[in-house]
């Protein structure tokens, strides 16, 4: 397994660079909804290094979850905005420096931060199976999870509740 | 027989061991069943477009294909030569990127998941622990690249098509998913090889109260995913041409058609392994078991198609929402009883929970027919 | 009870699957190339013109009523003359436009003599879309053999007709 090594970090050096240059693209790209293509990418990358970490369960979710249902609906919202019935209208950006500036100062914070923490590594991988994520889920973090369901379940009926037409 | 691919595959393996290092051979390795998948892939779709062809022929009793090759058994390389050949037409205002990309993406997909399906024994790509969620993820996918499709092509009728092909994929994602959850529950892994190990000796899930609907469940919303009829809104040629691909032509076009033939006949594949015990079977080889209950599905597939009209889409939602997803989860329940309870008492009290939810659901869905108007100064 | 119209269109569905293989009526396809069915008698496609003995004298003699009913007027007669000048009763040019023919059948109709009859010709695809559509008098002559093998009871209808004519003396002419 270990001359094997080589080749899967190469195949995940390749996925860091497609997520980051797909990610590059969608933040600079003028076009709207060609910018939700290569979110796309970049989530679909995303799931793929989580493959590569021995993250099986979560990679699938990252595909089902973001790439399946929130890019369909980030995809059907940039649909409905009125501005696109031209594909070539450049996608106005008047607030590029600002955000570049803040960007810069934010950055500024996290990369020294990211450097200098000190990242806890695992000698042996070991999986995180969906047996094991559906222990955690209904024995350690029981609690939190019925929050988030009601949460999920508060925020359903809101929706329905707005979405109801007036008799 | 039984292992003949999988001794091949490792007499090959072996033969490049005496002489080239490991990683080399773990490459092989990966190539080889790379390449079995990309050439199986295609080529199952293109014999799938000629059976279908043949098939729905037969029952609108015509011969269907027979003319290139004996019982038109060349024609799929015709119209492969006739698809390349065609001019490639993109529409003047349509966005050039997303018009190219949609038909390349999608195909994708519908490649990667033969990657999970157990052809036999020892016969899989790569055995993940997460091999039904893979398919699931993978296959869902699928809906964003009909859409980008439908949005490049700068035509009303391509839009109309690709937003029904969201509600629709979004609707019954929901009870496909539901439908798979009794057998996890029951093996206990999403992985394929898993599931299939489990139904061994004939305890195939289909033979179960709660595996009989959660495999109808389960195949039908298969057949939505992959938008055939009478499922097949997104494209349904007398109302909005072509849906998602009216602009297209060419290969792009047949790029189309072969992501929805590879992934009927991976749906019909998957749903197999799930509930008809996959490659489990006496006397063949399991590699032809898969291959037999595959294809009967995919008939099964196709005499829809040569039966039913298409839905309407208010039936298609309802259908999903006050049917199926009730369904599913009710099965659920049924399962959950069903591996609480010891042996024969099982079998009873789901059988009763699923006949009970069925009666239910068919009361509670029962159209509100019109009463039969009477006349009353009508002569009959 | 609903759903149950969707088993028995499925029912009748692969009813009609199976018997495709056995019986003859629910395969009605004909192999064309091959197999070809024999053309009802009263079937018309194309006007061709008839000669009784040989092609230098049909029966035509370029009246031109055919001509002048024509609804899409495909039909263009040349009236032949002798060298003198004297116009002959036979035509010198006879040409149809395939391409504009509707198959209406009204020329073999008004033909006060006979002449000009529907075919039952129906292989006429060709490479040249004008010129080889035209068809000359060289195409368009058949001998009378031709009519009685496509429509007999026509032909002998019309060869009675035709020899009761020539029985009785000619009526004088020019009166």
């Amino acid at each position: 397994m270990n001359s094997f090594a080589p080749l899967v970090s190469v195949v995940q050096y390749v996925l860091m660079f497609i997520v980051l240059g797909a990610a590059i693209v969608t933040v600079s790209i003028g076009n709207l909804f060609r910018a939700a293509i290569f979110l796309a990418f970049t989530l679909l990358g995303v799931a793929g290094l989580y493959f590569f970490l021995h993250a099986d369960f979560i990679a699938a979710m990252q595909i089902l979850i973001y790439v399946g249902a929130i890019m369909t609906l980030v995809i059907f919202a940039v649909m409905l905005t009125g501005k696109m019935q031209d594909p070539l209208v450049a996608q106005s950006n008047r607030q590029k420096i600002p955000a570049f500036i803040i960007l810069c100062g934010v950055s500024a914070f996290l990369i020294p931060t990211i450097l200098k923490a000190p990242w806890r590594t695992l000698a042996t991988p070991h999986a995180t199976t969906a047996a094991n994520l559906g222990r955690a889920l209904m024995g350690e973090f029981v609690f939190p999870f019925e929050i988030v369901s009601l949460v999920l379940l508060v925020a359903l009926i809101g929706a329905i509740a707005t979405a109801r037409s007036d008799e | 027989m039984d292992q003949l691919f999988v001794n091949l595959k490792h007499s090959i393996l072996i033969f490049a061991g005496n002489f080239l290092p490991e990683w080399a051979v773990i490459l092989i390795s990966i190539l080889i069943s790379v390449t079995a998948i990309a050439v199986f892939g295609p080529v199952t779709m293109m014999y799938l477009t000629l059976l279908e062809r043949k098939f729905v022929g037969r029952i609108q009793n015509r011969f269907g294909p027979n003319r290139v090759g004996k019982w038109g058994l060349l024609q799929p390389l015709a119209d492969g030569v006739k698809m390349l050949t065609k001019e490639d037409i993109v529409p003047k205002g349509a966005d050039h990127f997303a018009h190219f990309l949609a038909p390349v993406a999608i195909v994708i997909p519908a490649l990667l998941v033969f990657a999970v399906v157990p052809f036999g024994r020892n016969m899989v790509a790569v055995d993940l622990s997460i091999g039904i969620l893979f398919f699931l993820a993978l296959s869902s996918t699928t809906t964003i690249w009909i859409f980008v499709a439908a949005w490049a092509s700068r035509n009303k009728f391509s839009l109309l098509g690709g937003l029904r092909s969201v509600a629709q994929m979004v609707s019954y994602e929901i009870p496909m998913v539901l439908s798979v959850v009794p057998v996890l529950m029951v093996v206990g892994s999403f992985s394929t090889v898993a599931i299939v190990e489990a139904q061994s000796g004939w305890n195939w899930f289909v033979l179960t109260p709660w595996g009989l609907i959660g495999f109808v469940l389960f195949f039908l919303t298969g057949v939505a995913e992959v938008n055939r009829t009478p499922f097949d809104l997104p494209e349904g040629e007398s109302e909005i041409v072509a849906g998602f691909h009216t602009e297209y032509s060419g290969m792009k076009f047949a790029l189309f058609y072969m992501a929805e033939f590879m992934n009927s006949f991976t749906i019909s594949a998957i749903v197999s392994t799930v509930y008809l015990g996959g490659w489990q079977g006496p006397w063949l080889p399991g590699w032809l078991w898969l291959l037999i209950k595959s294809y009967a599905l995919i008939l099964v597939m196709m005499w829809f198609r040569g039966t039913l009209p298409r839905f309407r889409v208010d039936q298609l939602m309802g259908f999903a929402w006050k049917f199926l997803l009730p369904l599913a989860l009710l099965n659920i329940f049924a399962a959950g009883v069903w591996l609480a309870f010891a042996r024969p008492v099982n079998y009873l009290l789901s059988a009763i929970i699923v006949a009970l939810a069925l009666f239910i659901l068919y009361f509670a869905n029962r159209p509100d027919m019109p009463k039969k108007r009477v006349y009353r100064y009508a002569v009959e | 009870m609903f759903g149950f119209g969707v088993l028995k269109g499925m029912l009748v569905t692969i009813q009609n699957f199976f018997a495709s293989y056995f019986s003859k009526d629910h395969l009605t396809t004909v192999q064309y190339p091959e197999e070809r069915l024999s053309a009802k008698e009263r079937y018309r496609n194309f006007p061709f013109l008839v000669y009784d003995q040989a092609p230098e004298d049909p029966r035509c003699v370029a009246c031109d009523i055919c001509a002048k009913e024509c609804p899409p007027k495909c039909i263009t007669i040349v009236r032949d003359s002798d060298a003198e000048g004297k116009p002959l009763k036979r035509p010198k040019s006879f040409d149809i436009d395939y391409s504009i023919c509707m198959n209406c059948g009204i020329c073999e109709e008004v033909c006060p003599f006979d002449a000009i009859f529907m075919d039952h010709e129906f292989e006429l695809a060709e490479y040249g879309r004008f010129e080889d559509l035209m068809y000359h008098k060289d195409r368009l002559l058949k001998p009378n053999d031709h009519f009685k093998k496509i429509r007999p009871t026509d032909a002998t209808r019309i060869d009675a007709k035709l020899a009761a004519k020539t029985q009785k003396p000619a009526p004088p002419v020019g009166n």
